[in-house]
């Protein structure tokens, strides 16, 4: 263990200030989750009555696992896309491939919703909830790429030499050297591309079907009139739903979470 | 392996690993874009939409929209309001991930998947519900404002809102973007070698130049990808501005969002939203090129030990 | 993990293949109450599939860029008035539609719609003066005129309490009346001095708000409010299930004020046109039409409707108001692209602060 150990109380008190930061907002949307009062204002007292709301909240639920769908979908086709254009920018750099993985970044969401569907429109593309899960893995590829970018930035070329030197194909190279190496950095950019597919409201708004409705969509609908704690309600259980998805996908597959080091040895 | 099949193999790896991405950006992203690229120079609909492309035999294309962005001055200003509004979310991201990233980067290994996922947990509940939570923290008659207007009380100070603000507007832009820092981040910190920070300490180095000469320039990378994830998107929002800011916090992504509603002016959102995008890019661009001259990115542990 | 990529695949591309009878509504969300759709779906044997939008102007560049598969939506006048021109709607059958009688005469025959071919009147709200009553007394404000939110000699009470609704259309309209003008004068130099008073008023504004300010209303932050009738209706039941000590009432302004009436049109490409028929004939029934006014407090235009609606509702000045408050409401009409133009660099002006 390194002896910078004694000296990290500094980091310890600043990361926790961080994580406070995180977190006294979502302490106050769990909490409020159970708010006696049909607004998102001001605390009136204890009920579970949300919860029971949403239970029977039909609309709300086939939203919440439209968006779980396609976020899950998203994240996934990115993560593959991005993580390939992510070693691509760094073997193979080129200005196109460049630009085209950082311009959906800048591009502002709504042009790029009216874009893509105007796109589909005259594709004659049905839209619904494929049309949302293309439009989702066209902006999450370049979040990916990033990630995986810096990753392999300064990444010891030494190991992929040997391995090619003693007769491994460029697959299982990558496969079993370079893969575990970027690792974390591809479960980073998978986690972005989640969060930003699940969230996302703009873009799904002028991509989705007639009958398509996200959790987003459901929700902005009702900024105007009110956001009720079922909205609350609902947050949390998907947080809560996703997070048990992770740790089970993590104990199903622990080779995915390997780090460095571990694949080193 | 000999020479000849060895590069066939190469250029074929190559069209494997660029080629699905840079197809799929080219049919879902380009193309599209090229549409409203188009359309910037293009008339607006009267009625919405946009004018037809070729009106009795005609084709319809002019600059005029472009020539309302440059000759308009309030729309470079509200850009260059957005431009400082962004890169002080970046500043301030950088500032909170950091520490975050570092303490994630350094766990054992039990708990670093955890921390991890911790940091972007929040972030799966709604944007707009949070925003909210936001609203509740800074309210007039919550704890924090009466404490703040409390103490600028005692120095006689006239009470400040801390909501419907440019204070609120910031704080919940780096809340919003913070893990776009973090991530990135703890994917450079994550490889540091910290037999390095301890040969370094050996040597007598402090914490503060452990920190500044070693650690801070390998990491630059990722601060650089944190940045760019940050500051690029930080330009385009015009959610919080509405919910929270005051009358005078209106950014350039609230502009062009009018354009594409209110004022029905494809063409003018378009041009807009080129400007940004191009500008947006090109900042990256000069960022990147500033860190390389300047601050001379050592691309290894090794090289970083040789320094 | 491969098992989990076709599982995806077929999960998505499956949604559209278990169609039946389904009727596609595009609506303001909670504006139709849950009891009618059920009755609705009773009467017809067919589902109905509710998506949601809450401007006018989304709907209105969705269907622009080509968007299909809507069979009924709920636009406001001036949106009406949008879509005929720009050719999106389809015509109605007359025949289908018994039940127009029921619609009060003065709603129909509409300048945007002469004849009522394409749209059919649904429900109505005003723009109006959201307050708190106890502060507003407190403070001896007026309630009943524009100048409680444009005139500094008012204004200065309630500074950093105030919010206008951030739309340019609304507040111009605001301001004009305030001035004595039509809320639909297109003059600039009337342009101009609405938007002098509105930068006079804006240092002692709140915000620009069209999302939050019913919260902040009910909560007791904001106590002055330019908002929809509807919204503030709804803030004081939800201001009295919270036990406060206030009430937020609605204060019609003498000038006058916008009245927004919602219409039903149908869709040039709607997949159903006939269930959209049946559903409009359904909401036409008075019973029907008056479970959406006791849900939200929305004006009513249907005549049969009178007798269901709650009388505490039907006493209220501002959802139905006399001849003479009438006399003073005008819907707001479509601008032509120079006038939006103009309107929008006003509004980026006065929204920047400058």
């Amino acid at each position: 263990m390194p002896r910078a150990n004694k000296r990290r109380w500094g980091l310890w008190i600043a990361a926790a200030a961080g994580y406070a930061f995180l977190y006294v907002p979502l302490a106050i949307v769990v909490a409020y989750s159970f708010n006696n009062s049909r607004l998102n204002a001001e605390w009136v007292g204890f009920t579970l009555d949300w919860y029971d709301k949403l239970f029977h909240n039909q609309d709300m639920i086939a939203a919440a696992g439209n968006s779980l769908l396609i976020a899950l979908t998203a994240s996934l086709v990115s993560t593959v896309l991005g993580t390939a254009a992510g070693v691509a920018m760094y073997r193979y750099p080129s200005k196109l491939l460049s630009v085209l993985v950082l311009t959906p970044i800048a591009i502002p969401e709504i042009l790029m919703g009216v874009s893509l569907l105007i796109f589909f429109v005259l594709l004659n593309f049905t839209l619904g909830l494929v049309s949302v899960a293309l439009a989702h893995i066209a902006f999450c590829i370049g979040f990916v790429a990033i990630v995986v970018r810096v990753r392999l930035a300064g990444m010891d070329e030494s190991l992929t030499e040997a391995a090619r030197d003693c007769g491994a194909s460029p697959w299982n190279t990558f496969r079993y050297i370079t893969l575990p190496l970027i690792m974390p950095g591809v479960i980073a950019g998978a986690l972005m591309a989640f969060t930003l597919s699940i969230d996302d409201f703009v873009i799904t708004f002028f991509t989705a079907g007639a009958g398509t409705v996200t959790l987003p969509l459901q929700i902005y609908s009702m900024i105007k009139i009110a956001v009720t704690p079922e909205v609350n309600a609902v947050s949390s259980l998907l947080m809560l739903l996703t997070l048990a998805l992770i740790i089970i996908a993590s104990r199903v597959s622990p080779t995915l979470f390997r780090s460095e080091q571990e694949a080193v040895s | 392996m000999d020479p000849v099949p060895r590069r066939r193999a190469e250029r074929l790896g190559r069209w494997l690993v660029s080629g699905p991405p840079l197809l799929y950006l080219v049919v879902f992203f380009a193309i599209p874009s090229l549409i409203m690229v188009l359309a910037s120079f293009r008339t607006p609909g009267e009625f919405g939409g946009l004018a037809p492309l070729v009106e009795e035999g005609k084709l319809d294309l002019n600059l005029d929209s472009y020539a309302r962005f440059f000759s308009e001055a309030i729309y470079a200003e509200i850009f260059l309001k957005s431009v400082w509004y962004a890169l002080l979310t970046t500043l301030f991201c950088l500032a909170l991930a950091y520490p975050l990233a570092s303490l994630i980067a350094r766990s054992s290994k039990r708990y670093r998947d955890l921390l991890l996922l911790l940091v972007i947990l929040p972030f799966w509940s709604n944007f707009l519900i949070r925003v909210y939570a936001w609203m509740i923290i800074l309210g007039p008659n919550a704890a924090l404002a009466r404490s703040v207007n409390g103490l600028l009380g005692l120095f006689g100070h006239e009470p400040v809102p801390l909501l419907f603000s440019s204070f609120a507007v910031l704080i919940c832009l780096v809340y919003v973007h913070l893990p776009f820092m973090v991530l990135p981040l703890y994917a450079n910190l994550e490889k540091h070698d910290l037999a390095l920070l301890d040969a370094a300490q050996d040597l007598g180095a402090n914490a503060w130049q452990r920190f500044w000469r070693i650690t801070f320039p390998l990491s630059l990378p990722g601060v650089y990808a944190g940045a760019v994830l940050v500051f690029i998107p930080a330009l385009g929002i015009f959610a919080i501005p509405d919910i929270l800011g005051g009358p005078e916090d209106s950014l350039i992504g609230n502009v062009i969002k009018q354009q594409f509603l209110e004022t029905r002016d494809w063409p003018f959102g378009s041009v807009l939203s080129i400007v940004l995008t191009v500008a947006a890019l090109a900042l990256a661009g000069l960022a990147a090129w500033v860190a390389r001259r300047r601050l001379g990115t050592p691309s290894s542990s090794r090289e970083a030990a040789r320094a | 993990m491969k098992k989990l990529v076709w599982l995806l695949a077929a999960s998505l591309l499956a949604a559209p293949a278990f169609a039946k009878d389904e009727f596609h509504l595009y609506n303001w969300n909670n504006y139709i109450a849950p009891e009618t759709i059920k009755r609705f779906e009773d009467f017809c044997k067919c589902e109905v599939v509710q998506t949601y939008y809450s401007d006018n102007e989304e709907l209105l560049a969705k269907l622009a860029a080509g968007a299909k598969g809507y069979d009924m939506l709920v636009p406001t006048a001036n949106a009406v008035e949008a879509l005929i021109k720009g050719n999106q709607l389809k015509p109605l059958d007359k025949s289908q539609l018994p039940n127009l009688k029921n619609i009060n005469p003065i709603y129909m025959n509409t300048s945007f719609d002469p004849g009522n071919k394409y749209s059919v009147p649904y429900a109505m709200s005003t723009t109006i003066i959201g307050y708190n009553d106890v502060k507003m007394k407190e403070l001896g404000l007026p309630t009943d005129t524009w100048a409680v939110i444009f005139d500094p000699k008012y204004l200065e009470k309630v500074k950093g309490r105030v919010t206008v609704l951030d739309s340019a259309n609304e507040l111009f309209a605001a301001a004009l009346k305030y001035l004595g003008y039509s809320a639909n004068d297109v003059d600039p130099k009337h342009w101009d001095e609405a938007v002098a008073v509105i930068k006079k008023a804006r240092p002692y504004w709140a915000a620009f708000n069209a999302s939050s300010y019913i919260k902040e209303l009910t909560v007791g932050n904001i106590w002055l409010v330019h908002g929809y009738s509807n919204d503030i209706f709804q803030a004081n039941l939800d201001a009295q299930a919270a036990k406060r000590s206030f009430h937020i009432l609605q204060g019609m302004p003498k000038e006058g004020a916008v009245l927004a009436v919602d219409n039903m049109v149908i869709h040039k490409d709607a997949p159903r046109p006939d269930l959209a028929l049946k559903f409009m004939n359904f909401m036409l029934e008075g019973k029907n039409s008056s479970e959406l006014t006791n849900l939200i407090g929305s004006g009513n235009p249907n005549l049969d409707a009178v007798k269901y609606i709650k009388p505490d509702i039907l006493k209220n000045p501002a959802i139905f108001p006399d001849k003479t408050v009438e006399a003073k409401l005008e819907q707001l009409k479509e601008l032509t692209a120079a006038q939006r133009r103009l309107r929008n660099k006003l509004w980026t002006e006065i929204k920047a602060g400058r």
